[in-house]
């Protein structure tokens, strides 16, 4: 249905709507907080699945985003009911987002702004489109693995088109596509009219002003005349197709020639060869497009190539092969010279076990009026060796890092600067490795070895690795990390991010594949496995041991074949178009804006994702029925009454039926006065655990008074905009919504002598603090959760705990503790200053809580007597 | 039954044969894959398959044309059905023709090996389950 027609069927509703009966709107209200963790939920799965432990398709990815879509819109008109206004800003926003993310579904990549140029070090990932696959590449090694590559500016995609379109070239390539005979002189004949277009087209002017403002920038940091390097970085560059050669290269280009050279580059991509190589191998004519890097030159004293696993070593891959020469790598890498050849092992320290020193006698350097020409060697360096044993190192870490990232053996481009510093000019898989790794016996291999620890836990990161256990904790100096180690954590922390580079891989005892360190660790494709319970106490520190994230299991010892088997695979799963389109989507999905209500972008318009849209909906769904009850006529039956006594939750009481006890005419009420059965537990439980007024702990009164300004801030300390919580209560049912400072915390249940139908559903999202401490947070509630035999599910600071069919003595049990924690949950996320505090204040809490739940029913002594159901589904859906 | 349990692999979106393929050699078995029904069961018709796993919905020949073609001509074998559109009368349905278990998509690569493991250990008389997992 088109927005239109749908905002028309929803006013003709509200035609003399004034006094929508409560029930109504309770259920439009229910109906939006349900679909909500829905939502969220939804998200969440789609982020797990980009670990690798799953295997889905693009039918799981389209099915996904109709799910969301549907559940979006739906969100939106239930909204459009409750508010009783036309939402037409959000089904705009709801409009854009679903376009954008039918546009890649269906293959069609959406730019954003649609940036000319673009500096290296911007280059984030999932730039391909924008970029092209070998300088998305760089921006990897330089962003994400911390490897140095040359500096400067990418020329987009985005510039490719607006000049190809303006002069009707790209037009002109497709028809001409069309009309070919299909002759070599046909095509000869099509590349020449193309590339005589490109070389006499002007560029546009705002093109070339943004080309020169970067190149002067550029420029103004170096000492030396500026020389470019311009390299081509087509779409599928570097992929699975790897256009070797097919594309210009333009060396020590001066800044008044870069222009020039753009086009040589630009031309290259019409030449017969390319087009040819292209049409071999299916590539259509809409998926051309080419972005142009304009990197620095580096003053190369020695160049060449390393390849991470040296084939004619034999099929065992046990070493890594090293060519260089002085001067630039051209000729190394055309063969052209007499080059110094090195084998190292590979693995740490990588030991050099073949050195052929070579006769060196000429080298390329840099033409003084561009591009390169060769020169003699000096006498004293032609026999010399062209690399250090201290360079030689550098160079196989860094070769490791990139291999380990890309799982499959690497070619690697390399070139020393004359301050000695390693420059990585490009990084692509080494090809024709075959099935070789299928032909290793790796079942054998397994069977044989000894398993520590199987199916625990969730894969965050596929991949094998091999190494020695590395047991860290929060007092652990993380600069003393070993190469190679393996790190085994109690608890997951981002603070990891800074070892990743380091480590193998990862284990740890808790916490969650949607995490922020499972992003770090898929960013670097650190193999890693978390919440496996118990690997700190089974793994021994320094013991070697084969992580297998991919099947999940964790053997004793190294299995080499395992880790071969892997960097053989034909198929590297982050490479899969699958796995892209639906990180691509999660952009467009998952990522939060609209965090804070009271600031001035917290309104529809300002909603870039479908997370913003469900947060500002939820927001105003709490508001607009508080509103409503507020207005007596829109809510007959139904008035809100603030409670006035007990911890200042500023909570509005909204009566749909049995849930309270006090005349018409009283506009507040007391906790006598409350007979919801679950509400009722819930504020006693609050009240006599003590938990709101003082804190368990002492308080770094730093940390809380950032927290405490940073929530209430001076113009919305008001009671006002405290007391916009909310409970909707009948007799046997409440729901809760409530904003405490910062984190968000929804309780819905329903508790009544029919077993079958009680339920606890539990939702607590946020924080005011840093992730880590706001993750730290989430843990806690979660082992308390667990400790009280909820479901628990945890998604970065999202806990989700749900509990059914206990009952009436045990659900009551669990909403008094649940106050104890709601209470106690208040502002801890600024106290959690470790990972060992968790444990900590599970700890205090379970004490503190126990008088207050042991006072009532002795519930762990039934619970022994009489089996429970734990079941899976969430209440409402 | 020889020594290693031979899998044929049929879904019609090749990542799924891409990700199966290692992770079932990886455990030690011999493994096709194809993503087109027709060339599938050709090949069913020629090797004495331990194991078949099939979509439910492709393009082409319907999943459930395969269960019932495969248990046909191969009655011994074991067919998994994997499908991302799971409902009881679906599953009904293909065990109905013959499907020995149905893992609904997405899934996680441990459950198909678990779920194969099984077929093995039953294969083998209640043996060894394979790599020890």
């Amino acid at each position: 249905m088109g927005i239109l027609s749908h905002m028309a069927d929803l006013l003709a509703r509200w035609r003399g709507s004034r006094g929508l009966p409560f029930a109504l709107l309770f259920k439009k209200f229910k109906g939006i907080l349900e679909r909500n963790n829905r939502i969220l939920e939804l998200m969440a799965d789609m982020g797990d699945k980009l670990g690798g432990e799953y295997v889905f398709d693009r039918q799981y990815i389209v099915d996904a985003c109709e799910q969301l879509d549907d559940h979006v819109f739906k969100l939106i008109s239930d909204m459009s009911v409750l508010g009783q206004r036309k939402n037409v800003e959000l089904f705009l926003a709801f409009e854009r987002i679903q376009h954008q993310l039918q546009e890649e579904i269906a293959g069609r990549h959406h730019f954003e702004g649609g940036r000319l140029v673009l500096p290296f070090r911007d280059i984030g990932p999932d730039a391909e489109d924008e970029v092209g696959g070998k300088l998305a590449q760089l921006g990897d090694l330089s962003n994400r693995l911390h490897l140095r590559t040359p500096d400067g500016f990418a020329i987009t995609t985005a510039a490719f088109f607006a000049f190809m379109t303006r002069n009707g070239l790209l037009a002109q390539a497709q028809r001409g596509m069309q009309d070919w005979d299909g002759t070599d002189g046909g095509l000869r004949e099509l590349s020449d009219r193309m590339q005589r277009g490109i070389h006499d087209a002007p560029l546009p002017w705002g093109l070339v002003a943004q080309i020169n403002a970067m190149v002067d920038v550029l420029g103004m940091r170096r000492k030396q005349p500026l020389r470019l390097a311009l390299r081509s970085s087509a779409w599928g560059e570097d992929g699975d197709a790897s256009f070797a050669g097919q594309y210009a290269t333009e060396l020590n280009v001066p800044p008044d020639r870069v222009v020039e050279a753009y086009k040589n580059v630009i031309a290259s991509v019409y030449s017969v060869e390319a087009w040819r190589y292209r049409l071999d191998r299916g590539f259509r004519e809409t998926e051309v497009a080419m972005a142009v890097g304009c990197q620095l030159m580096a003053h190369s004293r020695a160049s060449g190539v390393l390849y991470t696993c040296a084939l004619h070593a034999g099929d065992n891959c046990e070493a890594m092969v090293i060519s260089a020469a002085w001067g630039g790598g051209a000729a190394v890498v055309s063969g052209e010279t007499a080059t110094d050849t090195f084998l190292l092992e590979r693995t740490p320290p990588y030991r050099i076990t073949t050195r052929e020193i070579a006769r060196k006698t000429r080298r390329m350097v840099p033409a003084p009026k561009g591009g390169m020409t060769r020169e003699d060697v000096p006498a004293d360096q032609r026999d010399a060796p062209s690399l250090t044993d201290a360079q030689l190192e550098q160079l196989a870490r860094a070769g490791m890092s990139l291999e380990r990232y890309h799982k499959r053996p690497q070619d690697v481009e390399w070139t020393f600067d004359a301050d000695g510093d390693l420059h990585v000019l490009q990084s692509r898989p080494l090809c024709s490795t075959g099935d070789a790794g299928l032909c290793v016996p790796v079942q054998d291999a397994t069977s044989r070895a000894e398993v520590i620890l199987s199916g625990r836990g969730m894969v965050a990161q596929r991949g094998v690795a091999v190494g020695r256990v590395v047991l860290v904790d929060h007092a652990t100096d993380l600069d003393t990390f070993p190469d190679g180690g393996i790190l085994v954590s109690k608890y997951t922390s981002p603070r990891y991010a800074r070892v990743m580079r380091r480590a193998q891989g990862i284990i740890t005892d808790v916490g969650s594949p949607t995490g922020h360190m499972a992003t770090i660790a898929r960013e670097q494709r650190v193999p890693a496995v978390v919440n496996t319970e118990v690997a700190t106490e089974l793994l021994r520190d320094g013991e070697e041991i084969t992580l297998d994230a991919t099947q999940n299991v964790i053997y004793r010892g190294r299995i080499a074949e395992l880790d071969r088997f892997e960097r053989t695979e034909t198929d590297v799963f982050e490479e899969s178009y699958e796995y892209r389109l639906l990180r691509r989507l999660l952009k467009r999905i998952s990522p939060l804006n609209l965090v804070d209500p009271h600031s001035d972008d917290f309104k529809p318009r300002a909603c870039r994702t479908y997370h913003d849209i469900t947060r500002y909906i939820h927001e105003k769904a709490v508001e607009t029925l508080v509103d409503l009850s507020q207005r007596h006529e829109a809510l007959h039956h139904a008035p809100a009454r603030r409670l006035l006594d007990g911890p200042p939750l500023g909570l509005t009481v909204i009566d749909a039926g049995g849930g309270t006890e006090c005349l018409p005419e009283e506009a507040g009420l007391v906790t006598g006065q409350v007979c919801s059965v679950p509400l009722r537990a819930f504020l006693d439980g609050l009240t006599e655990s003590g938990m709101w007024d003082t804190a368990p702990v002492p308080v770094d009164l730093g940390s809380f008074m950032s927290s405490f300004t940073r929530t209430f801030s001076a113009s919305q300390a008001g009671p006002r905009e405290v007391g916009r919580n909310l409970a909707v209560v009948l007799r046997e049912y409440m729901n809760v919504n409530m904003r405490l400072g910062y984190h968000f915390n929804i309780i819905d249940a329903y508790i009544g002598s029919t077993i079958n139908d009680n339920y606890i559903y539990f939702r607590f999202l946020g924080g005011v603090t840093e992730l880590v401490r706001r993750s730290r947070r989430a843990r806690f509630v979660a082992e308390v959760l667990e400790r009280f035999d909820f479901r628990v599910e945890v998604h970065g600071d999202l806990v989700v705990g749900r509990i059914k069919k206990l009952s009436e003595p045990r659900m009551l049990l669990r909403m008094r503790m649940l106050g104890g924690l709601v209470g106690y949950a208040r502002q801890l996320d600024a106290r959690m200053h470790s990972d060992a505090q968790v444990a900590d204040h599970v700890r205090t809490f379970m004490e503190a809580i126990s008088t207050v739940v042991a006072t009532h029913h002795d519930d762990r002594i039934e619970r022994k007597g009489g089996g429970h159901a734990v079941t899976t589904a969430h209440p409402g859906a | 039954m020889p020594s290693r349990l031979r899998i044929l692999v049929l879904d019609d979106e090749p990542i799924v044969c891409k990700r199966l393929k290692p992770a079932f050699q990886k455990a030690g078995y011999e493994v096709e894959t194809y993503t087109d029904s027709a060339a599938a069961l050709r090949r069913i018709e020629e090797t004495a398959f331990d194991v078949v796993v099939t979509d439910l919905k492709m393009e082409g020949a319907d999943g459930l044309q395969v269960v019932e073609r495969t248990h046909q001509i191969l009655p011994q074998a074991r067919i998994v059905v994997i499908t991302g559109f799971a409902t009881l009368d679906t599953a009904k349905e293909s065990f109905r023709k013959g499907a020995f278990d149905f893992v609904a998509k997405p899934f996680k690569l441990g459950d198909i090996l678990d779920c194969v493991r099984r077929i093995e250990a039953e294969l083998r008389g209640g043996g060894s389950t394979g790599n020890g997992m």
